[in-house]
């Protein structure tokens, strides 16, 4: 397969390690996104793929080739830096032509891919602008028009949006899209921002502490976490977790009661076969909880603490009586008041259980 | 309104006050002094009679003056490219250690700097030295024989201008260590991807963006060597036979040693103006190239 393809990819600084045996393969032509919290190794193991990092133990591939200690400019990748590193002194055109004429490029040549680079990110009327010229988005794009110019066989980006507004994070979130429809290319892309990972990727790889966590697509991750980590990483507000017992049951399904409401056992959708006084974690997405007492749900009360009015929705902030935070999101018109106590239903259907060590139950 | 405003005016002019008259005192009168003495036959201390240009018009036909323009000229195409590049060379060399280390090469080039001129020129006058020196030995591994240099007319000034580099160089350095400690090593990544060597890192980022302050240094030593006294003064004498004479031992030589306040002043007035048309022009220059 081409692509990329990591195996057994670790890295160490000195006595510490941060990458541990990591194993990724990303389809050509597919969009993949790193996803962690800061110092989980993601920008690192980004800096690999490119070269701008020495990899300690493993293998990297790229098209199936073995790229692992090679030069970074042997290996056809180009990156887009957070800080977009465009040179202050020269113009846009020559920034972008940069590559080209650093390996000598005919004229000729060079105008015209930069030219048609600059018409994918409409650019055309700033070439001759200094970066400094330029708003943060526009600079964006000449970062991403110096890669695009050196047609690589895969674009890296390190956290390229971090350092836009939300309005203009969002409008460049698309027209990256759009780019990778258009251009079709291997993309990795690295980002802490879990809405940016869920709405860019095909493929999301969730980091933590230098581990691979779950790779999947993002709708996959979102409904078929691996563990308590993706489960409350993935999806936002975050997944609510609440403590439970097993209690004993009948069916194949485990059976339990949360701790919030002591004598009411449910069936859940994992396998039965745990022993009945184990404590385990159940998570409920916010958007998986109703305001008010339904039938066939699990009954809860809450007490408000304060809500997150964003118009069209609201997030609910609520205390349980042991103690728990939950968010629960509030659709249409109905609002609770702060100190009011709430009654919320959860559907063990949308429930998904974590063992006391974070792995989940299915 | 208004009061609060007279207020903040008065106590500009308090805090401004103390300045203003130091730099009136001691900077302004003296330099108009200076050029007033310029124009008359004063002796050292007290007054002279106007004589118009007649001070310019001797110096102009006086072989030692021409000599003196000369010399300094020379000593500050010796110095001043010379000291520029070598301190960027070490700043790109040092710039490269991490740590540690990186503090204690600093330490040490900077070291030279922070002694008096007379430690300096008593060092290197050992080290120099025709029968003892330590560098007689290269010097004898180049020409073949061990050279008085203080006492040569050809190796005099060069010597004059190493011992000034050596004991400059380090405020150079420090000066480019923070000039390319300001340059992102994101720029140099994105160039190492790009697949540029070495020299193409340096010739299309660091050179470029360094160049201000590379202009900024430029300036600075050439007003500091257009200003070269103490160390010649204090190694050659200016001698010998004239070699090393330059233009502030001729202020010194004029004004107390031949009691010619007037003539003194002349070629400070002289020295004054080649240093700010020189400096005003070559800033401007180097700032328009660096655009």
């Amino acid at each position: 397969m081409s692509g990329i393809k990591l195996t057994g990819v670790s890295k160490s600084f000195g006595a510490v390690k941060v990458i541990h045996g990591v194993d990724i393969e990303i389809g050509q032509g597919e969009f993949a996104v790193f996803v962690g919290p800061s110092g989980c190794g993601k920008s690192t193991l980004l800096r690999m793929i490119a070269g701008l990092e020495e990899t300690t133990g493993g293998e990297i591939r790229i098209d199936a080739e073995d790229v692992t200690h090679k030069e970074p400019s042997k290996r056809g990748v180009a990156m887009v830096f957070q800080s977009y590193a465009l040179y202050p002194h020269l113009s846009v055109f020559d920034n972008m032509a940069f590559s080209l004429s650093i390996a000598r490029r005919p004229k000729a040549e060079i105008e015209t891919k930069v030219k048609a680079a600059a018409e994918i990110l409409r650019l055309t009327d700033y070439l001759e602008s200094k970066p400094s010229q330029l708003s943060g988005g526009q600079r964006q794009r000449v970062a991403i028009g110096r890669a695009i110019v050196r047609e690589p066989r895969v674009f890296l980006f390190d956290e390229p949006l971090s350092n836009l507004d939300a309005e203009l994070r969002v409008k460049m979130r698309m027209e990256i899209a759009r780019l990778h429809r258009q251009i079709g290319a291997t993309m990795v892309y690295v980002t802490h921002d879990q809405v940016e990972a869920m709405t860019l990727a095909d493929r999301i790889v969730v980091l933590k502490a230098g581990v691979v966590q779950q790779t999947g697509a993002p709708l996959e991750l979102y409904r078929n976490p691996d563990n308590m980590f993706v489960a409350g990483f993935i999806g936002s507000p975050g997944m609510n977790f609440l403590k439970a017992r097993v209690v004993p049951g009948s069916g194949d399904r485990l059976t339990i009661e949360l701790h919030d409401a002591p004598g009411v056992p449910f069936e859940i959708p994992a396998r039965a076969g745990l022993a009945a006084g184990q404590e385990i974690f159940i998570g409920v997405r916010p958007e998986h909880i109703t305001l008010g007492e339904r039938e066939g749900g699990v009954g809860l009360a809450v007490t408000a603490e304060f809500i997150e009015e964003l118009g069209g929705t609201g997030y609910l902030h609520a205390l349980t009586t042991t103690g728990e935070e939950m968010t629960i999101e509030c659709r249409g018109e109905d609002r609770p008041q702060p100190k009011q106590t709430v009654r919320l239903t959860l559907a063990p259907e949308e429930m998904f259980a974590f063992a006391g060590s974070g792995e989940r139950l299915r | 309104m208004t009061s609060e405003r007279r207020s903040k005016t008065l106590t500009a002019v308090l805090m401004i006050t103390p300045f203003v008259i130091t730099y009136l005192t001691v900077f302004a009168y003296p330099v108009y002094k200076m050029f007033a003495l310029s124009f008359t036959n004063a002796p050292l201390i007290g007054e002279g009679e106007w004589v118009g240009f007649d001070n310019y018009l001797k110096l102009l036909n006086q072989k030692l003056f021409l000599t003196s323009v000369w010399n300094t000229g020379y000593f500050v195409v010796l110095t001043v490219i010379p000291n520029t590049l070598i301190g960027l060379g070490l700043a790109l060399m040092v710039v490269r250690l991490r740590g540690w280390l990186q503090s204690l090469i600093l330490v040490l080039f900077f070291l030279p700097y922070i002694l008096p001129v007379s430690v300096v020129t008593q060092i290197w006058e050992w080290v120099l030295d025709q029968q003892f020196g330590i560098a007689q030995n290269v010097i004898e591994f180049f020409t073949g024989r061990r050279i008085s240099v203080f006492r040569d007319p050809l190796w005099a000034m060069p010597m004059v201008a190493l011992v000034t580099i050596w004991w400059t160089n380090g405020f150079n350095l420090l000066l480019f260590i923070a000039g390319l400690r300001n340059i992102p090593a994101d720029y140099y990544e994105a160039a190492m991807l790009d697949g540029a060597t070495r020299w193409q890192c340096f010739k299309r980022i660091t050179w470029p963006l360094i160049w201000p302050v590379t202009a900024l240094v430029l300036t600075l030593q050439l007003i500091l060597q257009l200003k070269i006294f103490d160390q010649v003064y204090l190694m050659t004498e200016g001698g010998p036979f004239n070699s090393t004479y330059v233009l502030l031992q001729l202020v010194y030589r004029e004004a107390f040693r031949l009691n010619h306040g007037g003539i003194g002043s002349a070629v400070a007035v002289f020295l004054f103006l080649i240093i700010v048309t020189v400096s005003v022009l070559q800033y401007q220059l180097l700032r328009v190239r660096g655009r």
